[in-house]
């Protein structure tokens, strides 16, 4: 699935030394603060461990930000860094652990009791709230509240920014439910029938096919409850009644935001977050280099974005060694790939696109990145923190990254191309890195004998007009299109669906520019909505990503990561695997 | 002195109800005549990446399917008397003068360019005082001691200062004044009704930065009026009679040299009151100027509309400003 994360903003991290404790800070339980090894420090600590953990309180956080949010209300928003603020003033049905490593990508209860009891053959997800968790006016939390958040998300109109699952998978009405400003059909604001509220703390969902990963689903933000007498529809972003540890004190439209802590939020009720900080600050629409030079001087704490600092400060840190060991470079979630065209000729013979897969220079592509610090190379589509990741090399892209001509020549034999043949490439021409990714890949096919032309468009219409339409890249020969892609939740399904199901594929906007319809691949992901055994399920991740590199339907280039700096004064930092940055959750200041 | 003032205050209405026509013509009527129809019209006013049913609550809140001038109408009256938009749960007001509602952020543009509005002001009067004293200062000084190391030296200063870019100076300012040395650190904007002091050492190095490159034009516009002024025959007269040099130079001299300066300083603060666009976006001052950066990445036509017209409003006012301050200062001048 598709999460958006801003571009070319500074992250950074937090302070280097370790001392381990078991920590029991702010009253939560140690589910959220797993020990972490004494004595642990430097370059990448957080990304495994605990980095200063604390149960000190006070003190102001400040998260500087080089755009604006997309909305900060939680039904509203689909980026990254936003999904993991937004645990700051809210609390969905599910949530990721708060913990560093592996373990940080497992969904847990928040809301919830637990997760969803599955039943009717699948197509019944009954989950349980919390019967003592208020938002901030002291008012108790009901399932009702959580069903109309979810209603909310169908006004498409009023909240464009947002996922759209829930209208693809509940039933009932859903369909054709229009939300509830403009559902007439019920006067308490409750007519979606696909969610049924039996008593005040239990909530049904009913699908309408099967879908294994609907706990998923539940971890979006858009099921933190929202009162509907306190809904302002289109305000709401200025002021969202919070339910978690902090809550709105202020809010200057994509200027500043100021949480302060919620008196009403309960630790024992929430054990993935903490309250230690007194405030916490957003400003908003910085230029990104302040935002670095700001964390180096330690005027601010956090880069929001959590995507990486800019080239600038990357050198600075990195040839500065007290800088280095306060800076971490975890895996982001997303890989960078260029989709391989299946249906045409003679891309639609796949010894031509192994061609590619073997001629490819990955070193090269890594270097558009920025070297081993902005990516590591991919030998496979999967990133390693995805459920399910299992590691292989089909075309040498680790033991042979600089590619192997004789072999991508032996191809061409093999699909009676021998002196090579001419496609196009299309790459997003304001994202100066894929610009470059797409020159070392031309001059690598080049000496094969593959003849390309570079075909540049803006990111904002990439999609929707060119890359992303059959029709265009068939009547222009294009043959292999820059893409990439994280999960909207860290699973196989989560992450191959909307790349490489055939039903994916769609005349405008397409995401599987591949255009692969395997049918292996479609079997084992329609598989994945069945199976309720998790273990079986996530099985099914590696063979979908080892048929669809036997394919060739896709040249991955690099896992990307972020350098991120952590902030010297931050207590309790730890990457979040889920989110490929900072658990903001969690995170406190040294008074 | 006063019809002329009323005479031109009542143009400028006029001009501004042309600007707005033509603004209006720019973002509604130029892409019809373009082709585009009102879906596509409606893409616009979203921002990116919008969804089919964001595009059609916009093309029906907008009444793009009604004829122009009925758009040229509510328009005007919502500048003049406000609008209403819908929120969901009600609607919103968007108080006059309402030059539209940003649909990609869900609220009005107006009370957010009114929040901009001090930051740019703030940034804009202060440097424009900086730059005006320092500039004509060094300028007269320069023409006067015309060939000295002192004009050598003040004029190579200001062809660097023209030369060099604001995000060099800016950054560079930022670099040692900010971070290596924090003697002004973390430049945030701080109203001057909650402490005057923070608002003005918070400001003090954008507001140097800026006045650097203006100062520069300034010192040379003015060396080179005065040195042609200082040459005229009635500032020989002047001598001749035994007045004072100090009022020489600045009662006859200054005087005449100033007419130039003003007609640009007039220009000058009334695009900045625009927006300092790049000395915002360097020091992070969320100003007009970072508005309407972010308003075109955002792709938000409404925001940018809102802008055009303000800066537009600007300009005129500063143009009347000036037409007036030239009777004042040049005797001769009457209208």
């Amino acid at each position: 699935m598709r999460r958006r994360r801003t571009f070319g903003l500074a992250a950074f991290g937090a302070a280097a030394a370790i001392a381990l404790a078991a920590c029991s800070s702010g009253g939560s339980s140690s589910s959220t603060n797993p020990a972490s090894s004494p004595g642990v420090t430097g370059f990448n600590a957080a990304v495994t461990s605990v980095v200063n953990p604390s149960t000190t309180k006070g003190g102001t956080i400040s998260f500087g930000n080089s755009s604006a949010p997309d909305s900060t209300d939680p039904g509203n928003t689909y980026y990254a860094y936003m999904w993991n603020f937004t645990r700051l003033y809210v609390m969905p049905l599910m949530t990721y652990k708060s913990c560093p490593g592996q373990c940080g990508l497992q969904v847990v209860p928040d809301l919830a009791t637990g997760p969803g009891v599955v039943s009717d053959n699948g197509l019944t997800w009954t989950y349980h709230i919390q019967p003592d968790v208020k938002f901030e006016d002291g008012t108790t939390v009901t399932s009702q509240d959580v069903k109309y958040a979810v209603e909310r998300t169908f006004d498409r109109g009023l909240f464009p920014l947002g996922p759209n699952y829930f209208a693809g998978l509940l039933g009932g009405n859903a369909a054709k439910y229009p939300g509830p400003y403009k559902d007439k059909s019920s006067k308490d604001k409750m007519g979606l029938t696909a969610v049924d509220t039996p008593d005040a703390t239990t909530i049904v969902f009913h699908l309408a096919k099967p879908f294994a990963d609907f706990d998923y689903v539940a971890a979006i933000p858009q099921t933190a409850p929202v009162p509907p007498n306190k809904d302002t529809g289109a305000n709401y972003q200025l002021h969202p009644v919070s339910t978690g540890p902090y809550m709105f004190q202020s809010y200057q439209l994509n200027k500043q935001l100021t949480l302060v802590p919620n008196p009403n939020w309960k630790a024992s009720t929430d054990p993935n977050a903490k309250q230690l900080a007194s405030k916490i600050t957003m400003t908003m629409n910085m230029n990104a280099n302040d935002i670095d030079s700001r964390l180096l001087a330690g005027d601010l704490q956090v880069d929001a974005a959590g995507t990486g600092v800019q080239a600038a400060a990357r050198s600075k840190i990195l040839s500065t060694p007290t800088l280095k060991a306060t800076s971490d470079d975890p895996l982001a979630g997303f890989t960078w790939f260029a989709a391989i065209n299946t249906t045409l000729a003679p891309l639609n013979n796949v010894h031509c696109r192994m061609a590619i897969e073997y001629a490819a220079s990955k070193t090269n592509y890594q270097d558009a990145y920025g070297g081993p610090i902005g990516g590591a190379i991919a030998s496979n589509v999967a990133p390693p923190n995805l459920v399910g990741y299992k590691a292989f090399d089909l075309y040498g892209a680790t033991t042979d990254p600089g590619g192997n001509v004789a072999k991508a020549k032996a191809e061409l034999q093999a699909c009676g191309q021998p002196n090579g043949f001419t496609t196009g490439i299309t790459y997003r021409s304001d994202r100066p890195k894929e610009v470059a990714a797409a020159q070392a890949l031309q001059a690598s096919l080049s000496q094969v004998g593959i003849k390309t032309s570079l075909h540049g468009f803006p990111t904002s219409t990439y999609s929707g007009n060119f890359a992303g339409v059959p029709k265009y890249v068939a009547q222009h020969n294009i043959g292999i299109s820059f893409y990439g892609w994280a999960a909207d939740w860290p699973d196989g399904y989560g992450f191959f669906f909307y790349i490489a199901h055939g039903k994916a594929i769609s005349p405008a906007g397409n995401t599987n520019q591949s255009q692969l319809n395997d049918p292996v691949v479609n079997n084992l992901l329609d598989k994945m909505t069945n199976t309720t055994d998790a273990a079986t399920r996530n099985s099914y991740t590696s063979q979908i990503d080892m048929q669809i590199m036997k394919d060739a339907a896709i040249l991955p280039g690099v896992w990307a990561k972020s350098l991120l700096y952590r902030g010297t004064s931050l207590t309790n930092v730890y990457v979040q695997s889920y989110y490929g940055m900072y658990n903001y959750a969690v995170l406190g200041v040294k008074s | 002195m006063i019809t002329f003032i009323i005479r031109r205050l009542i143009g400028t209405v006029f001009l501004l109800i042309v600007v707005s026509m033509i603004t209006f013509a720019i973002f509604f009527l130029l892409p019809r005549l373009a082709g585009q129809n009102t879906y596509q019209l409606a893409t616009q006013y979203v921002g990116r990446n919008p969804t089919r049913e964001a595009i059609l609550q916009v093309e029906q809140q907008l009444g793009l399917a009604d004829p122009l001038y009925l758009q040229y109408g509510r328009f005007l009256r919502s500048i003049v008397l406000g609008a209403h938009y819908n929120s969901g749960t009600g609607s919103t007001y968007c108080p006059p003068p309402c030059f539209g509602y940003s649909f990609r952020s869900q609220q009005p543009v107006w009370p957010q360019m009114v929040s901009d509005l001090p930051v740019t002001i703030s940034l804009a009067i202060g440097a424009s005082v900086l730059w005006l004293v320092g500039g004509v200062s060094i300028g007269v000084i320069s023409a006067l001691r015309r060939g000295s190391f002192f004009d050598r030296f003040s004029m190579g200063v200001a062809l660097a200062g023209v030369s060099l870019p604001i995000f060099f100076t800016g950054l560079i300012a930022l670099e040692l004044f900010s971070y290596k040395w924090p003697i002004f650190p973390n430049v945030t904007y701080v109203s001057f009704t909650t402490n005057p002091l923070l608002w003005a050492r918070n400001l003090v190095l954008p507001w140097i930065v800026l006045a650097f490159l203006y100062a520069a034009l300034y010192a040379r516009l003015t060396r080179a009026g005065m040195l042609e002024t200082m040459s005229e025959d009635y500032i020989r007269t002047a001598r001749a009679k035994g007045l004072p040099e100090r009022t020489v130079i600045v009662k006859h001299g200054l005087r005449s040299a100033l007419t130039p300066i003003v007609t640009i300083f007039g220009m000058d603060l009334g695009l900045l009151l625009g927006g300092a666009i790049i000395t915002e976006v360097t020091f992070s001052l969320h100003g007009l100027g970072l508005f309407t950066v972010m308003a075109i990445q955002n792709q938000d036509l409404p925001e940018i509309l809102g802008v055009t017209m303000l800066a537009a409003f600007f300009i005129v006012i500063a143009n009347l400003v000036v037409d007036i301050f030239y009777a004042v200062l040049d005797p001769r001048v009457r209208y």
